[in-house]
């Protein structure tokens, strides 16, 4: 009896922390899937603005502006939850465990990814591919200084 | 200590060959350049790419140069083997060009930067700059590369860099020998009956050097590579994307 109360609750136990270790997992999916898409978008933006200006088309790259301001809006920040840097999603995760210690300072970078973004976007509206160049390089900034600051290098 | 007392006759000689002088400078525009962009980021990373490309094309020509080069140029002529190193310590070194521990240094700064460059070909920045090469490898290559790439940098090349400078410092102050006049003249003073005379390294060795250098940084920014298409699927209108 006692032995099958003491299996039970390890199983249970162990089911939890599986279950735990899910839920990081899956935030950290959302995460790099966000990423990924917003690297799609990046590339199509620069392909268009800064790679082969003469294949500029508006409407498309408009269209990539708002997919990388809306990931930017979407509260990416609730997919750090504790833990998510120890955790697996289509890859390990790259998120330096430090990032937990400085929360101002990620906060601070984060909100000037999104503040970069939503300017791209307006920018792009525009339609002036000079200025939506110079501003797709301001929202590259904002990528590397967080990526310097919060990634580990492979 | 090899110091030029007073009383030892001195003649003054030719040291540096243009093309090496030349490379000496355009080299370190070229890293400064790298460094700056490098850590900005942004579109300036593209910039970052193209120096890249250059300091291939330097670092080419100058292995060439240390075997067609003139004298103080050739590696022969300076390489740092033990008895020379030895020799240097005891303060016996009284050659014109690069003593042995500045021989060392070179070598050590044109591995590091070979290395740096070559790893940077390959790399990619995570937002949206690939390296030249970066397509011969998969990405996660590509990302360990990358990693290299900066730990190099930050662990090595800033060292040498360093140290390099602080030798020049050391030299001007401690030494009373300006290493940085015979890098911009060519000239330097040794005494007399020391000195070698400075000799190869004509115009048709400096041309074959110079053309390798340039097939080398044909390559390295991607020359040999089958043309890459002109857009990403989806964003070119020659071929029109489905429309959802």
């Amino acid at each position: 009896m006692k032995l099958k109360v003491a299996l039970a609750l390890l199983l249970s136990t162990a089911s939890v922390a599986v279950l735990a270790g899910q839920a990081e997992d899956q935030q950290t999916k959302f995460r790099q899937s966000a990423y990924s898409f917003a690297a799609w978008n990046c590339s199509k933006i620069k392909n268009q603005v800064v790679e082969h200006p003469e294949a500029y088309n508006k409407e498309q790259v408009v269209a990539a502006a708002n997919a990388v301001a809306a990931v930017a809006n979407s509260g990416l920040g609730a997919l750090y939850g504790p833990g998510t840097d120890q955790s697996t999603g289509w890859k390990k995760s790259r998120l330096k465990p430090e990032f937990f210690d400085k929360q101002d300072e990620a906060k601070k970078q984060a909100l000037a990814f999104n503040k970069e973004a939503n300017e791209l976007a307006r920018v792009a509206a525009t339609g002036d591919v000079a200025a939506i160049k110079t501003q797709f390089g301001k929202v590259g900034e904002t990528c590397k200084s967080c990526h310097d600051s919060f990634r580990v290098k492979d | 200590m090899g110091l030029l007392k007073d009383d030892v006759m001195t003649i003054e000689i030719n040291v540096w060959d243009l093309p090496l002088r030349l490379f000496h400078w355009l080299l370190a525009l070229a890293v400064a350049g790298a460094i700056i962009t490098g850590e900005i980021g942004g579109n300036l990373i593209d910039w970052h790419g193209r120096i890249g490309v250059f300091i291939a094309g330097l670092l080419a020509f100058r292995i060439v140069w240390g075997f067609l080069g003139s004298t103080h140029a050739r590696f022969a002529s300076f390489f740092p083997t033990p008895a020379r190193i030895a020799a240097y310590l005891k303060g016996q070194w009284q050659r014109p060009g690069h003593n042995p521990l500045g021989a060392l240094s070179v070598f050590a700064l044109l591995a590091a930067l070979s290395l740096l460059v070559g790893l940077g070909l390959f790399a990619n920045d995570d937002i949206a700059f690939n390296g030249p090469l970066s397509s011969l490898v998969d990405k996660d290559l590509s990302d360990k590369l990358s990693g290299w790439h900066a730990r190099i940098f930050n662990g090595l090349l800033i060292g040498l860099v360093g140290l390099h400078l602080a030798a020049i410092a050391f030299y001007a102050r401690v030494k009373k020998k300006n290493l940085v006049v015979p890098m911009l003249t060519g000239r330097t003073v040794a005494p007399a009956g020391t000195e070698t005379a400075m000799t190869g390294g004509g115009i048709a060795r400096f041309a074959a050097a110079l053309a390798i250098a340039v097939a080398v940084g044909w390559s390295a920014s991607g020359g040999l590579l089958a043309p890459q298409p002109k857009a990403v699927p989806a964003a070119t209108p020659a071929s029109a994307p489905p429309g959802w």
